[in-house]
């Protein structure tokens, strides 16, 4: 009974994790820095194809990517496959590089989040 | 044992979209409108350096300003809005002190979408809602001269721009009659299908169809029960594979120019669906901001972003088959629960190009400016209003997007908040109960660049059926460097 309880709490915060919503983005006075070549890299992929649902990384018709607590390796797979609404980008969209750059990208956005006033 | 059966339900629900459980929450989702719209220029939030202050309030749906040979502030108030709302649009001059001085008044047949000046007189787009489009050219003394008429925007989507290109000839757009090339029961809720119900888009040069036909039913008068309705057809009218759809210009969704006289009436580029705002970079390439796709209709589609296109002569940027450059029949795009978008067209004029950036769905990104003064910063910058969205009409949002200024590297694409409300949560001014942005529909830099006035068209309440725009609402804001 316990393990159900605990798979239970578990998609309860998986939900809140996927659907909860941080109702701003990054804000000109919390602003992403970009100086990482990488994270510079990232910012442009980013802008090509997540930023029109996930706006600054906030919710828009997609849910907001900026609170994620998702390490590295989810935020690939999520991409790669898809999930729900959100399409798959292969890496014939998406390549192995501009991943590593976009997943560098979106672990400075979640802290710039963080000093959102 | 409850739990045992909820469980793979949970997982379900954990594993599915947000998107499916969630509520729509956009921006114009508010019980009722404000009796009175507040105004606080510390609500709104700017970059390190810059301030903002209300310059002219009180307008009744703004749209547009211009500056004339002595730097004098002018705005057009649009004389129609979404919700079938109908005036006269009038250009006024901002005094001092914010006072304004009527100089024009035109005839029912709004939207202005926007104004421009050159060589002594002003240029305005008339949106053409009851009788066509037309290019206006309004004397300072408020003669008003038509340069061009009967242009086709009697739709979903109006005549718009103009701005004056470094050839010296007038730019203006032209929006599509449909979301998506299909006249249906959206255009008739929109109300303008009651009044014209032969309306459709007209593309600007022979196209051959599919032979996708969609079914529906809406009581219209002279064409009551169910429906079968083509691309780039009256309501009512089926199409066949193979058929030809006749090209003629002017056309829908689509870049003209004219000369500063209104001769040689020229298409530029086509394939839009709604380009709003027209601008020239410092380096005199035009740049058009285009709505995209609603999930509304007999074709929806969900998913499409606003794009900021960089005009390139004769070629066709996409629509009805495309978006961003991608084709529209693809899984991605088809609304949950329904289905794909078919492709309407059986040959397409040519591989449309990328777009300069991809701005937030349902943000409805309208009006554009470039800095070219280092004083205010971000010189070569293109700065884009988002009126923001109009959910749940246009489709489901799960918080407000948009209403907001937008500053565009339009060399890499990438785009950056510039101004929009403080806060935790975005939205317009009315839903966060603050005294800051309502929706901006356009910027224009002072002729010298050191200010941007950011043209705020007032306080629009949405539903799924209908759209309450607020008059004297409207605001017009001034950005400049402290």
């Amino acid at each position: 009974m316990k393990t159900t309880y605990a798979i239970l709490i578990l998609c309860c915060l998986l939900f809140v994790i996927a659907c909860g919503t941080a109702k701003r983005g990054t804000p000109h006075y919390a602003s992403v820095a970009t100086t990482k070549e990488a994270v510079a890299k990232g910012e442009v992929v980013y802008n090509i194809y997540c930023q029109k649902c996930h706006p600054g990384g906030a919710t828009g018709v997609g849910p907001a990517l900026n609170n994620k607590p998702l390490p590295g390796t989810a935020i690939r797979f999520q991409v790669r496959h898809g999930m729900g609404m959100m399409p798959a980008f292969k890496e014939d969209v998406i390549s192995d590089e501009e991943m590593d750059n976009l997943i560098a990208y979106m672990k400075v956005l979640r802290k710039a989040k963080d000093k959102t006033k | 044992m409850l739990v045992k059966r909820l469980l793979p339900f949970m997982l379900l629900l954990v594993l599915s979209s947000c998107y499916r459980i969630l509520s729509s929450e956009g921006g114009g989702q508010i019980e009722k409108s404000p009796n009175a719209r507040a105004i606080n220029a510390a609500d709104i939030a700017l970059p390190e350096g810059y301030t903002i202050e209300a310059v002219a309030t009180g307008l009744t749906f703004p749209t547009s300003v211009a500056f004339d040979a002595e730097g004098r502030l002018y705005v057009i108030e649009a004389g129609y809005s979404y919700g079938e709302v109908f005036l006269e649009p009038k250009l006024l001059r901002v005094e001092a002190g914010g006072n304004l001085t009527t100089i024009a008044t035109g005839e029912k047949n709004g939207p202005w979408t926007g104004i421009t000046y050159h060589n002594g007189n002003f240029y305005v787009a008339e949106g053409g809602e009851l009788k066509g489009g037309k290019i206006l050219r309004i004397s300072p003394k408020g003669e008003i001269n038509a340069l061009v008429e009967d242009l086709p925007t009697k739709g979903d989507h109006h005549t718009n721009g103009p701005a004056i290109g470094p050839d010296g000839n007038v730019y203006f757009a032209l929006g599509t009659a449909t979301n998506s090339a299909v006249v249906g029961p959206d255009n008739y809720n929109y109300g303008w299908l009651k009044r014209h119900p032969d309306f459709h888009d007209i593309p600007c040069q022979d196209v051959t169809l599919t032979g996708q036909n969609y079914t529906s039913e809406i009581p219209l008068a002279s064409k009551s029960g169910k429906q079968t309705t083509g691309p780039y057809s009256p309501y009512g009218t089926p199409a066949s594979a193979g058929q030809v759809i006749q090209g003629a210009l002017p056309c829908s969704g689509a870049v003209f120019k004219i000369t500063p006289e209104g001769g040689n009436m020229e298409l530029v580029a086509w394939g839009f669906r709604n380009p709003f705002g027209l601008a020239f970079s410092p380096t005199g390439k035009l740049y058009v901001s285009d709505n995209s796709f609603d999930v509304r209709g007999s074709r929806p589609a969900w998913g499409t972003g606003d794009y900021l296109w960089e005009i390139q002569q004769g070629l066709w940027y996409g629509w009805p088959d495309f978006t961003g450059g991608k084709p529209l029949h693809n899984k991605s795009y088809a609304p949950p629960g329904e289905k794909t978008p078919q492709r309407l067209l059986a040959n397409h004029p040519n591989t449309p190009p990328k777009p300069a950036a991809v701005l937030g769905v349902h943000s409805s990104s309208n009006g554009l400016d470039f800095s070219t003064n280092n004083n205010f910063g971000y010189a070569g910058e293109a700065f884009i209003a988002q009126f923001g969205d109009m959910a749940p009409q246009v489709g489901k949002v799960l918080d407000p997007v948009g209403f907001k200024v937008m500053r565009v590297n339009v060399q890499n694409g990438v785009i950056k908040e510039f101004a929009a409300n403080k806060g935790k949560e975005n939205g317009p001014a009315s839903k966060l109960k603050s005294g800051g942005l309502e929706r901006p529909i356009a910027v224009k830099f002072s002729p010298d660049g050191t200010s941007l006035y950011v043209v705020d068209f007032g306080i629009m309440r949405m539903t799924k059926e209908n759209s309450f725009p607020q008059q004297n609402s409207g605001v017009i804001w001034k950005i400049s460097k402290k």
